[in-house]
């Protein structure tokens, strides 16, 4: 079948185009494009993305460590946020700390994305004895104070970047296994699975090919709300001395800033803070649009 | 003056795709003490108009953009939230479709009967109470003084919709309006449901404007009749007059596609050989007609394809604090009969029957607990996976609900390559993308709707898709497992007439599975009756027809509206 692809002519091909329409995900941008602050919202993550990609090439922020003045000088028109102790610009900090947050968030989504989606559907489309099991884990899992894991799981594996990644990746699935098991319990019973299997298509396609497009726009909003959480708690876990060290992260300016503040210095405190609110804040927004425009049972509703 | 005139009610509906009109200038009474029926298809701008009455289009996106609704006189179209809070309930009610989402599942019925009296008529809740019991003895709910403790979930569909009219004529209106009430139940209890709403009428003196798409319906209970179709109306007199003298070609259109038991034609007329896109009048092409009179022939060959003996499927009842097997809930219980190749075996029965769960079992689509089904010889119930899953591309299914039998995330081309590619049909992606237009084809689809997802068809259209799916992989054997059901009547029979071409082409075998007993009729060979997980009468169609043995056959035939005017039955037989 493949050579047969292969020796396709390009009109065959172009048919063969012919048969993918527009898809939902292309209904759902028309959709969220009428809306005019989830594309603001859109775009200050875009920025944010694109900042944190410049600093990851070394592009900008690459000598945030060089000192640059004197310790403690307050913003100007120089260091437009000012110094820190060391004499280095908070604003490099800051930039630097929005490509730790942004790795944070897409990577801690990376882990957590196939474990939920592999429990919730597998716990969802095959049920009895499996699904309990599941349930039983995760349950367990999440009734744990999620800090408690994120702690203990950083105790294990050290002090680091590394160890942020895997206890966020490791403690957020349960919220996104839980959706996907409802849904996808949802869907098992609908008629077009039925179609399927009647059609002789075994469990894998039904669960792969049928119902989980069909669940996808949930992994969708869930990334772009496990975002906002993973950012949090990067700086949670920072501040808590148990996240990133050796590097600047938005987590350990906000841990340093609790000295500075008796001695009236406000800048690096207020530019981490404010960097986090405005990326949580629209990847917030941002959800709740996505969910909007992406949810099916709202549609033509609007 | 009448009770409620329409005048020149317009309705226009803010849409994403520009502005719709769902009402366009539509007039017509109802007067004091008489019904009428508003017939149209699903989009017709009949549940607009009603809701229009009651003041309920929803604002933003629809606007009564013109006319007037006078209800005894008074304008209801300028009136305020305040004013028309105190009609709703009060002086028009109204029944809705489904008896199951119309009642809130988390009150007695008691409350939610007790509700309108307390709020229209200032009674306190022990005299509502009271008031409550009554009337569920009078909507014929048995045992009231108890039924009123009861949860909407305890109760049956018909008995919900017993409470649905309960809660309507709570208040005494002068006005009911009953918006499909009896299109989602089975047709005796349809019966019951229409007589109880006819004798209520009578002694309340309510007009009642009674929606349907199915003319056969509102025949022995509606005076007048107003035809709408695409936002207008078409057609409006008495209803003697309708069934004898239809002017328009739409309404002659909906009164011959409904299959009848007296007649058993081989093709069903549909209102598109009466009248043409533009909603100009045609003549009927007298092929057509021919054929539309032509009794199906009968003739005898004894090539059986399906056998099935003494099938059961039982469901688990489970109980108790560990979920033991306390019982079990016999869907299937011992049903044997045999199908003939090229032929139709009708099944019939109520909801709750069982025939579903059969045909789904016939397919291993749910297991069985007993019995053989023996396809061509094989057995299907001892087939291990990869046999059956051979066995698949000869035995089909299509569903009743084409809303959701179609994957939403496929586009149709999809949808159709999927089980070519399954079952290794066509040598390379070309082909099967030509067999994939040659199915749109023979279903009456375009080639060029490939690309289009679900959601961008009519409810008639998927339910030809799903065919077309069906047919993807050559089968044949399929089962239509109420196929038919969810489509309006004008629909209903340009997918009979497919379902009948397709079986003459490809020489298909069907399983039509349904509660509807005139479609049975009319596209069966031989007709199964199921009660309670069996099947209690099994012969050619027309012997169950008309010499019925079984009583509850019986019961079931004398529930069919009979699809004319009483009186016009009457001077039929003189």
């Amino acid at each position: 079948m493949d050579t047969a692809d292969a020796i396709m002519t390009s009109d065959e091909k172009i048919e063969i185009e012919s048969i993918k329409g527009r898809s939902l995900l292309g209904d759902a941008w028309q959709r969220l494009k009428k809306e005019k602050k989830a594309v603001l919202c859109l775009g200050i993550v875009l920025f944010y993305a694109l900042i944190a990609l410049l600093s990851w090439w070394g592009v900008i922020a690459a000598d945030w460590g060089k000192e640059v003045g004197a310790s403690y000088s307050p913003p100007s028109s120089e260091h437009w946020l000012g110094t820190d102790i060391f004499g280095r610009s908070v604003l490099q900090k800051v930039i630097h700390g929005t490509q730790i947050a942004m790795s944070v968030g897409l990577i801690s989504s990376a882990i957590a994305i196939p474990i939920g989606v592999f429990f919730g559907a597998v716990a969802g489309y095959f049920g009895g004895w499996i699904d309990e099991l599941v349930v039983w884990f995760y349950t367990t899992f999440s009734s744990v104070p999620q800090i408690m894991l994120l702690m203990s799981i950083a105790f294990i594996l050290g002090k680091g970047i590394t160890t942020v990644y895997i206890a966020l990746g490791l403690t957020s699935w349960v919220g996104l296994a839980r959706l996907i098991r409802g849904e996808v319990m949802k869907h098992k019973d609908r008629d077009y699975v039925q179609a399927a299997g009647s059609l002789g298509a075994g469990h894998g396609r039904k669960l792969f090919k049928h119902i989980l497009p069909n669940v996808s726009h949930i992994v969708i909003i869930f990334t772009s709300l496990q975002f906002q959480v993973a950012i949090k708690s990067e700086v949670i876990l920072s501040y808590l001395g148990l996240g990133v060290s050796g590097q600047p992260s938005w987590g350990t300016m906000i841990d340093d800033a609790k000295l500075e503040l008796a001695r009236d210095v406000w800048w690096q405190l207020a530019g981490a803070t404010i960097a986090m609110f405005v990326v949580v804040l629209a990847f917030n927004i941002l959800g709740d649009s996505l969910r909007d425009a992406l949810d099916p049972k709202l549609k033509g509703k609007d | 003056m009448d009770l409620l005139s329409i005048r020149d009610l317009t309705v226009d509906f803010n849409t994403p795709e520009g502005i719709v009109r769902a009402v366009n200038g539509i007039s017509f009474d109802v007067p004091k003490g008489k019904t009428v029926g508003l017939v149209g298809e699903s989009g017709s701008g009949k549940s607009v108009t009603s809701l229009a009455a009651m003041g309920l289009i929803p604002n933003p996106p629809g606007k009564i953009t013109g006319g007037q609704i006078l209800f005894e006189g008074k304008d209801l179209v300028g009136a305020s939230d305040e004013e028309m809070r105190k009609i709703r309930g009060n002086e028009i009610s109204m029944i809705f479709q489904e008896p199951m989402s119309a009642l809130n599942p988390v009150f007695k019925v008691g409350d939610q009967i007790a509700e309108v009296l307390m709020l229209h008529k200032g009674m306190n809740k022990k005299e509502a109470w009271q008031k409550a019991e009554e009337l569920l003895h009078q909507v014929g709910i048995p045992d009231p003084k108890s039924s009123v403790q009861k949860y909407p979930h305890e109760m049956s569909g018909g008995q919900k919709q017993r409470v649905c009219i309960a809660i309507a004529i709570a208040c005494e209106p002068k006005l009911l309006i009953a918006d499909e009430p009896t299109t989602a139940l089975d047709v005796t209890i349809q019966k019951q449901v229409l007589e109880l709403m006819f004798d209520l009428q009578e002694k309340y003196k309510m007009g009642m404007l009674f929606i349907t798409h199915d003319l056969s319906v509102i025949a022995d209970i509606a005076d007048d009749v107003v035809v709408m179709y695409r936002s207008n109306l078409v057609e409006k007199s008495d209803t003697k007059k309708i069934f004898t003298s239809a002017q328009h070609p739409y309404t002659k259109g909906l009164l011959a596609c409904r299959p009848s038991l007296d007649k058993n034609p081989s093709r069903l007329l549909t209102v598109a050989d009466f009248m043409d896109e533009q909603g100009n009048e045609i003549e009927v092409d007298p092929e057509k007609t021919k054929l539309a009179s032509k009794p199906k022939q009968e003739h005898k060959d004894d090539d059986v394809l399906l056998e099935v003996n003494n099938l059961h499927t039982h469901f688990p009842i489970k109980g108790g604090l560990f979920g033991k097997t306390v019982d079990h809930f016999k869907a299937v219980n011992g049903v044997s009969f045999k199908v003939q190749r090229g032929k139709t075996l009708g099944l019939v029965g109520e909801s709750g029957c069982g025939k579903t769960t059969l045909g789904r079992t016939i397919l291993r689509l749910i297991e069985p607990t007993a019995g053989q089904v023996i396809y061509d010889g094989v057995d299907l119930t001892k087939l291990d996976k990869k046999q059956l899953r051979e066995m698949r591309s000869r035995m089909q299914i299509i569903f009743q609900d084409p809303y959701s039998s179609l994957n939403p995330r496929m586009t149709i081309g999809e949808t159709l390559l999927e089980p070519m590619d399954l079952h290794n049909i066509g040598a390379n992606k070309k082909e099967k993308i030509d067999r994939a237009k040659w199915l749109m084809e023979k279903v009456g689809l375009s080639a060029s709707q490939l690309s289009r997802y679900p959601h961008e068809f009519s409810g008639g259209q998927r339910q030809r898709i799903c065919i077309a799916r069906a047919l993807a992989v050559n089968p044949d054997f399929i089962i239509c497992d109420e196929s038919v059901s969810a489509l309006d009547v004008s629909v209903q029979a340009q997918v009979l007439n497919l379902l009948l071409d397709l079986q003459d082409e490809f020489g298909l075998t069907y399983i039509f599975i349904s509660h509807d007993l005139s479609v049975v009729n009319f596209i069966s060979d031989e007709v199964a009756v199921m009660n309670r997980g069996k099947i209690v009468e099994l012969d050619k169609a027309f012997k169950v027809y008309h010499n019925p043995e079984n009583d509850y056959t019986k019961s079931l035939l004398s529930a069919i509206p009979k699809g004319v005017p009483k009186e016009l039955l009457e001077e039929g037989t003189r």
